[in-house]
């Protein structure tokens, strides 16, 4: 078989090609002698695949195997370490991270995923409660191997069926538990990109120029949300091009919710605010340029259509009003740091009163509509304009042993002779993690000092293990 | 610890009782306290992932998609979700079907998309991901991986021509290309972190006519809004002209804009086509504009000595998107963005410094941490596939996949060119080969006033044909005043010349009657 066409010479060596494929690959790949003759293009040598699928299969299924018995297996035994704590200098000597040009063998390769694995903080162990995820669900991990095997995307039913089918089906699960007959819905990457999106639609909702026209030139579009938010909603800000000077903080009560008669009271000085701009400053020009005081209503209005149907008009005669145009609340079902759950009922009437969207970040706390006992906490979320983030993107459940969710996370200081030092944590927080007994999380809170979050999430997390938590910290603080 | 329901009031005793009973000392029933069930499950699952995701899913005897319509899909997977669990056969049967009715991107004959394939070394790099689940936003949390994404990225950085810099992965390029806007607004104007966009003039950024479609959905939701972007013409090969972009930039200022960024592409979605860096470069150094590239698609060409000068000048630009899940097989999602900057700009711009997470007074060095580059929280981590790839395959191995499929590619050319009824749209740059396939009854009749438009209604329906029969996947689209064309992607490095050759006949095969 000839090609003349291609520039480069042709060859009808079988044992030709058979060694310049052997030559300089690592030992794994075991390439097979082609029967029919080789065809070489710009130097490349271009007949039968170039890895053994056998090789690469055995790989994989020695990775599992390596992944059942040091993950999987001992995930649920309290006599392993959480971590295997290494400062990072050692760390880089210890694991071997440099990339080279030469491949490594299979051995080694194998070596390799093993010390990753040795190093890693477990975040399934029975004692890892240090963030808002733990544990393991193994249907849960059986399904994202699956996943991972089929390596989709789901932008089109096309190329993706079957997952977009499941997609529809799980969130319109979700939504008939935030009890809705209706609605929309997508899975985001992460918690902050959700909340990125309620506000991102908020604005595209009473101002759908923004799409094409932007930012500039609008009226000062700010939005409330608790003082006990998570931090997303200030970078939410600043990456969407609001600016964080304008989102308000809205007060929160001793246990961490929201305070609906703070809101109310931030959204009407907002209201005020422009409106007082207005009658000071601002005047329309008619057809033959006689400028006239522009008419504002003698009551401060609730009324969005009004202030965003006056912005437009007055943007191509006078300059822009620099007042604020409140557009969106956003709630939080679980606090990041405390747990709380906002009164919701409350806020969802206030933003009614004065037409505005209410997104609820409920990434933590929205598992609790999942349970008939507790679900309570999030009464008032199938409100008008809800929006409904929820993490869902790692195997996670609830195991609630407390009294509501929001004492799922309870939190509580050490007390030691230095009375609330916030010393203290940080010191114990580096003994248990070189120790490997133990991982939770501390940070100072509102005037407070570092105090401990303990978080209960993992299925396979058990009252001794609550026992240990407190003997633990006991233990390792006996000398200050 | 204090207990109480949310109005404030105490807790009945009796409701305590119920509280303490459920914490009782064992965790909750099920697959938990059995080994032997999870290892059994595990292993079952496992069997039929190897046998038919990965066997079957990459062998060229077996279907590429096993076609269903939406409402026959639905009956087929019964995907309502009750309050009752399944046994655990149902639960087997469910992931068959799974399988069985995906797309198998993996499949020697899977041309639909800018990724495909399957590295078994990045697969178990995937596997282990999962298994750790884990989040990179702190040293203390996932120490391997902050120092292994510090790892690859300097690696990447090294291809671009950068022996220092900043970057982090994303969760996809077009994100990728939205922090790139965001870091040059930033950089550009400070204050707009805190004021927001009503505080600046209208700003302006360009791009080529050929760019991926995520720099206006980027700009309208960074609040710049879709008319921000000023669209650059491009050549027939479809690469960004620089004089157009001189000219639009002379515009947009005309009309009182204040330009900031070009995002120049390299390898662009259809055509494959690479912007001329080098020109773009000195266009911007003249205005003071960031450059940004999004080399989602051509970045990897940079581990190709052969090929790597279609990005000369890269090492010129301010910010590189490169998805090693694209040519790489690396495994969706993998996309890194890369900074030439070493002021810190990432986290600067992103940082919030939230006291639950990143505490000052933590007992390690601080600066690891990388969640304040960031503005997601949780992340997932995206670099192990990529780090034990690389380490399998070394970079000549991954090289060597770069050449092969340009090689390929070029196979596929001469072969078009040789054959009736094929039709090359342009001269490939890259390892897209944009073509028509032209039906025999519309050979040679180029002249006639509809010849387009007929020609355009082939590839629709030889698509149909192709996806119900299962024997392979390749997209199409039109293009300016151009027709549907099929646009072949080579970057499965398990294809082979055999595929290439298969292409061609059973499009023959399928549009023989049309």
């Amino acid at each position: 078989m000839t090609l003349d066409t291609i520039s480069n010479c042709q060859l009808q060596c079988p044992e030709w090609c058979f060694h310049a494929l052997k030559k300089g690959d690592s030992d794994q790949e075991e390439i097979v002698p082609s029967k029919k003759s080789a065809i070489l293009v710009d130097g490349v040598v271009l007949n039968g695949p170039t890895t053994d699928a056998k090789a690469g299969e055995k790989f994989v299924e020695e990775a599992c195997r390596l992944i059942m018995e040091e993950v999987v297996l001992k995930a649920t035994d309290v006599n392993e370490k959480v971590c295997e704590w290494r400062p990072p200098e050692q760390l880089k000597q210890l694991v071997d991270l440099e990339l080279r040009d030469k491949g490594e063998p299979h051995h080694r390769l194998l070596e390799l995923c093993q010390d990753v694995i040795h190093y890693s903080v477990k975040t399934n162990h029975p004692r890892f409660f240090n963030q808002l995820y733990a544990g393991l669900d193994y249907y849960a991990l059986v399904a994202r191997f699956m996943t991972e095997a089929l390596n989709p995307s789901i932008y089109t039913y096309e190329v993706s069926p079957v997952f977009l089918l499941v997609e529809e089906a799980i969130l319109k699960k979700m939504i008939e538990f935030v009890g809705w007959k209706e609605g929309d819905g997508i899975f985001n990457p992460g918690g902050s990109v959700s909340n990125m999106y309620a506000i991102h639609l908020a604005r595209y909702k009473y101002f759908p120029e923004i799409k094409e026209k932007g930012l500039s030139g609008l009226p000062r579009l700010i939005f409330f949300t608790s003082a006990e938010c998570h931090y997303s909603m200030k970078k939410a800000a600043s990456f969407l091009g609001i600016g964080t000077e304008n989102v308000c903080f809205v007060e929160t009560d001793g246990r961490g919710r929201m305070i609906p008669a703070e809101l109310e009271k931030q959204i009407w000085q907002a209201r005020k605010q422009l409106l007082d701009y207005i009658k000071a400053n601002v005047f329309i020009a008619r057809e033959g340029m006689a400028l006239v005081p522009c008419c504002v209503p003698a009551q401060p209005s609730p009324d969005t259509c009004f202030l965003k149907r006056l912005s437009f008009t007055l943007q191509d005669d006078v300059e822009v009003i620099m007042g604020a145009a409140p557009f969106l609340v956003c709630a939080t079902s679980g606090t990041t740091v405390l747990g709380a759950f906002d009164p919701l009922d409350e806020i969802a009437d206030i933003c009614e009163r004065h037409d505005l969207w209410l997104h609820v970040d409920a990434s933590w706390g929205g598992s609790a509509l999942m349970s008939r006992k507790h679900r309570t906490l999030l009464h008032g979320i199938h409100r008008k304009y809800f929006w409904f983030a929820y993490k869902k993107s790692k195997p996670e459940r609830f195991i609630l042993i407390a009294a509501s969710c929001a004492y799922a996370q309870t939190c509580y200081e050490l007390k030691s002779k230095v009375q609330c030092s916030p010393k203290v944590a940080p010191a114990i927080k580096e003994r248990m993690m070189k120790k490997g007994s133990l991982m939770l999380g501390y940070q100072p809170h509102r005037g407070k000092v570092n105090f401990f979050r303990q978080v209960v999430i993992s299925p396979q997390v058990s009252r001794e293990d609550m026992d240990f938590l407190l003997d633990e910290i006991d233990l390792l603080g006996k000398d200050m | 610890m204090r207990w109480g329901t949310q109005a404030g009031q105490g807790v009945t005793p009796a409701l305590l009782t119920d509280f303490i009973l459920m914490a009782d000392s064992k965790a909750l029933p099920a697959l938990d306290e059995d080994p032997v069930a999870v290892e059994a499950l595990l292993r079952d699952v496992f069997g039929i992932v190897v046998e038919e995701a990965i066997r079957k899913g990459t062998n060229a005897s077996e279907k590429v998609c096993e076609w269903k319509e939406p409402e026959e899909l639905k009956q087929l997977l019964d995907l309502e979700l009750r309050r009752c669990g399944e046994s655990r056969e149902q639960i087997l049967e469910r992931c068959r079907a799974v399988i069985r009715y995906s797309v198998k991107t993996g499949h020697p004959r899977f041309f639909n998309q800018l990724f495909s394939g399957m590295d078994p070394h990045a697969l178990a790099g995937r596997i282990i991901t999962e298994s750790l689940n884990t989040s990179p936003y702190t040293y203390e949390i996932a120490p391997v991986f902050v120092l292994m994404e510090e790892e690859v990225l300097k690696q990447l950085r090294a291809l671009v021509g950068w022996d220092s810099g900043d970057g982090v992965f994303c969760p996809g390029g077009s994100i990728s290309n939205m922090y790139a806007v965001n870091l040059a607004r930033y950089q550009r104007y400070p204050d707009c972190k805190q004021r927001g966009l009503r505080a600046l003039p209208p700003l302006a950024l360009f791009s080529s006519e050929e760019c991926h479609y995520s720099i206006k959905k980027g700009a309208a939701f960074l609040g710049l809004g879709t008319d921000s972007v000023r669209v650059v013409k491009a050549d027939e090969s479809g690469r960004m002209i620089p004089e157009d972009l001189e000219r639009q930039i002379s515009l947009a200022e005309a009309e009182g804009a204040v330009p900031f960024l070009v995002s120049a592409t390299s390898g662009t979605t259809v055509l494959g086509a690479f912007d001329p860096l080098d020109a773009i470069a000195n266009v911007c150094q003249r205005h003071g504009l960031w450059l940004h590239v999004d080399a989602a698609w051509g970045g990897s060409v940079l581990l190709s000595r052969t090929h790597r000068h279609l990005l000369d000048g890269i090492q010129r630009v301010d910010s590189v998107a490169w998805n090693p899940h694209k040519l790489l097989t690396a495994g969706l999602q993998c996309s890194a963005l890369l900074l030439r900057d070493t002021t810190n700009l990432l986290k600067r711009c992103h940082g919030s410094q939230a006291s639950y997470l990143f505490q000052q007074d933590k007992f390690y060095d601080v600066a690891l941490d990388t969640g304040d580059k960031v503005v997601q929280c949780g992340r997932r981590v995206d670099c192990l596939k990529l780090w034990l790839m690389w380490k399998a395959q070394g970079g000549q191995g991954l090289e060597r996949r770069v050449d092969r499929a340009f090689a390929l590619a070029r196979y596929l050319v001469e072969e078009i060119k040789k054959r009736e009824g094929f039709e090359l749209v342009m001269e490939p740059e890259f390892v897209n080969v944009c073509f028509w396939f032209v039906p025999p009854s519309l050979r040679g009749k180029q002249e006639s006033p509809d010849y387009m438009e007929r020609l355009s209604k082939v590839a629709p329906v030889l698509k149909e044909r192709m996806v119900k029969e299962g024997s392979m996947m390749i997209g199409y689209q039109p293009r300016g005043g151009q027709g549907n064309f099929f646009r072949m992607v080579v970057a499965n490095p398990a294809q082979t010349r055999a595929d290439m050759d298969f292409l061609l006949s059973e499009l023959e095969r399928l549009g023989q009657d049309l």
